[in-house]
């Protein structure tokens, strides 16, 4: 079976690490870049990725690419990944699906017209710890969810912690309302409700929040989102951008037991060395994993999880807590 | 707050010259991170300081909060994000971002080396230069307070350029823009990790107060190169009397930084920075 062809438009954090990933799967041929930074494609190159496009439709008009992962700011999702569907290309794209429903919907309709496959990088889905715990959901173990507290709280895109010596610019978009759709419930928040869902199934009765707006900027940096689950679970989701220290958890707690599951981290400074001098990637990265798992269902023709309307059913979801806010 | 900052310029004998009209306040702003971290100064602090400074001149003195961008962080957002917004909404001062400023170019000589800077009209024509820093422990330079808060007030935004010679480009900096009265915000301070410390230190000597700020963190003023060398530029000097509370309870209580853990996290950085670099090497040939 012939090796996916893969091209990455967006060399920001999350498009270097798929970079990285890319190289390092068997059944994956990276094609080609695209990115407006010249440094960035420089280090494409570098690292033996042999096309790069300064503007990303030279990319998806590429007939050498089978698949695009788009790695872009979020008011980009919308409009590339519905350009990439017209080029008969299978997409990848990093979440939030869009900015909003309406977008979202645009997308959805698109994929509905073809066959190619869409998915959208949730990668805390493809952690082991996370993983497991769906099985053990999945089995019983824990009888019925009463409660499950989802966590994901960061220094997030204006502060890295203050112990890196070197302070790192913040990209004007993530400053701008009208091209992220949100705050913090969008970045962090979007994670954990897509889990819960995954964990608790896709109807929800009922979806509220409390938003909180530490850093005086016009969109949210912490809140918290309760969702009441069509199974009966109520779910709350804990998010902020306001801390040095980085917290991803699930917490259950059920009528036969209790868990609380967290997010490995990624290693202490060592490990990362003996990584570097391997040249290996984390291979047990929900990164790794999602986009491994993605190039297997193009290869195999299987429909992807968490897809297009997983990615709406979060969109919604978000809409209704920015709507039903708790004042 | 304000009550603590009259009573540290009181004691030390401070009183406004009731000429003033012109002041400019300038916190430590540093990158968008939150004063509760010990690394930048508290907005509820300087709108202290204003309240002192209204009521011991006039309500109608001009105020003028400064910052420069830098290489990672732009006024228009710290602002904002760091609550100095609001606080001058509040308190009717006004928000300069001296990189928008218009400038003069002015040279100093440091060690003999000279150093051409654009210095911003609002710290030119003001009457007064209040320097607000906080007390952190800085690779690099060891401590960063008075003299080094100074360095915000160049308004070239790419300050990186200026690492490779921060000492002597700190000491230059105060030669050109001297601080007139410095008033420490070490409420919340910044060592191995943040710690509330409650300390206010005023001083109308910037080298004085490095010098006690790097006794506080246990770390020997002499062994402090742009303290140091700012003594020896005329700047200030380093011996003071200490008229407040007694010191050993501030440094006994500051997280004193550890040298030889952080030197270790250095050269590891650093490591693995020059492993990535041959890696991605390695990876074209």
């Amino acid at each position: 079976m012939k090796r996916v062809s893969v091209g990455i438009i967006g060399l920001g954090r999350v498009g270097k690490i798929h970079l990285h990933n890319a190289l390092h799967l068997e059944n994956v041929n990276l094609v080609a870049v695209a990115d407006t930074s010249r440094k960035s494609r420089y280090f494409a190159a570098k690292l033996g990725v042999n096309k790069q496009y300064s503007d990303y439709q030279e990319l998806i008009q590429d007939p050498e690419i089978d698949c695009v992962l788009i790695c872009l700011p979020t008011f980009l999702h919308a409009k590339s990944a519905i350009e990439a569907a017209k080029h008969g290309k299978h997409v990848f794209v990093e979440k939030p699906l869009a900015r909003n429903v309406e977008e979202g919907k645009c997308i959805l309709a698109e994929f509905s017209k073809n066959s190619q496959k869409i998915m959208i990088g949730y990668p805390l889905l493809f952690e082991p710890s996370f993983r497991k715990m769906k099985r053990q959901l999945d089995s019983g173990r824990f009888g019925d969810v009463v409660i499950s507290c989802a966590t994901n709280i960061s220094s997030g895109p204006f502060g890295h912690s203050t112990s890196n010596s070197i302070p790192q610019p913040v990209p004007s978009w993530w400053f701008n309302k009208d091209l992220t759709g949100g705050g913090a419930l969008m970045d962090l928040g979007s994670h954990m409700i897509n889990l819960l869902c995954w964990y608790f199934g896709g109807e929800i009765d009922d979806v509220d929040a409390v938003l909180g707006h530490r850093y005086n900027l016009d969109f949210e940096d912490y809140g918290l989102v309760r969702i009441r689950f069509g199974t009966g679970t109520l779910g709350l989701v804990n998010f902020g951008w306001f801390s040095q220290a980085t917290e991803i958890k699930v917490e259950i707690f059920g009528t036969v037991g209790n868990q609380c599951v967290r997010k490995k981290s990624e290693g202490a400074l060592p490990t990362k060395i003996i990584q570097i001098l391997k040249g290996d990637v984390n291979k047990s990265s929900g990164h790794y994993n999602e986009l491994k798992y993605f190039v297997d269902c193009i290869r195999h023709n299987l429909n992807p999880y968490p897809s297009v309307r997983q990615g709406l059913r979060d969109l919604e979801i978000i809409s209704l807590a920015y709507k039903n806010q708790v004042q | 707050m304000k009550k603590a900052v009259k009573d540290s310029l009181d004691l030390i004998g401070f009183r406004f010259d009731r000429k003033t009209e012109k002041l400019v306040l300038k916190p430590n702003m540093c990158y968008y991170w939150d004063h509760s971290t010990g690394m930048t100064t508290d907005p509820k602090f300087v709108a202290a300081v204003v309240d002192v400074i209204r009521e011991c001149l006039s309500q109608d003195v001009e105020i003028s909060i400064v910052e420069s961008d830098a290489s990672a962080m732009k006024c228009r957002y710290s602002f904002k994000i760091l609550g100095y917004e609001k606080m001058a909404k509040e308190k009717n001062v006004s928000l300069v971002n001296l990189t928008l400023d218009r400038k003069e170019n002015v040279e100093v000589k440091v060690d003999n080396r000279s150093y051409e800077f654009e210095i911003p009209d609002t710290i030119r024509n003001s009457d007064l230069l209040l320097n607000i820093p906080k007390i952190k422990y800085m690779a690099g330079v060891k401590i960063s307070c008075a003299l080094k808060n100074i360095f915000g007030c160049n308004p070239y935004p790419k300050k990186f350029r200026y690492h490779s010679d921060l000492d002597r480009v700190i000491v230059a900096l105060n030669k050109a823009m001297k601080s007139d009265l410095c008033i420490v915000d070490g409420i919340v301070v910044n060592g191995e990790y943040p710690t509330k410390l409650g300390l206010i230190m005023a001083s109308e000597d910037p080298v004085a107060v490095d010098s006690m700020a790097a006794e506080i963190a246990g770390i020997n003023p002499k062994h402090v190169r742009h303290v140091m060398l700012a003594q020896m530029e005329g700047i200030g000097k380093m011996a003071c009397k200490n008229v407040g509370e007694n010191l050993e309870y501030f440094i006994e209580r500051f997280p004193q930084k550890n040298a030889k853990k952080e030197a270790r996290k250095v050269i590891l950085s650093f490591g693995a920075a020059m492993l990535e670099k041959l890696h991605s090497v390695f990876s074209v040939i």
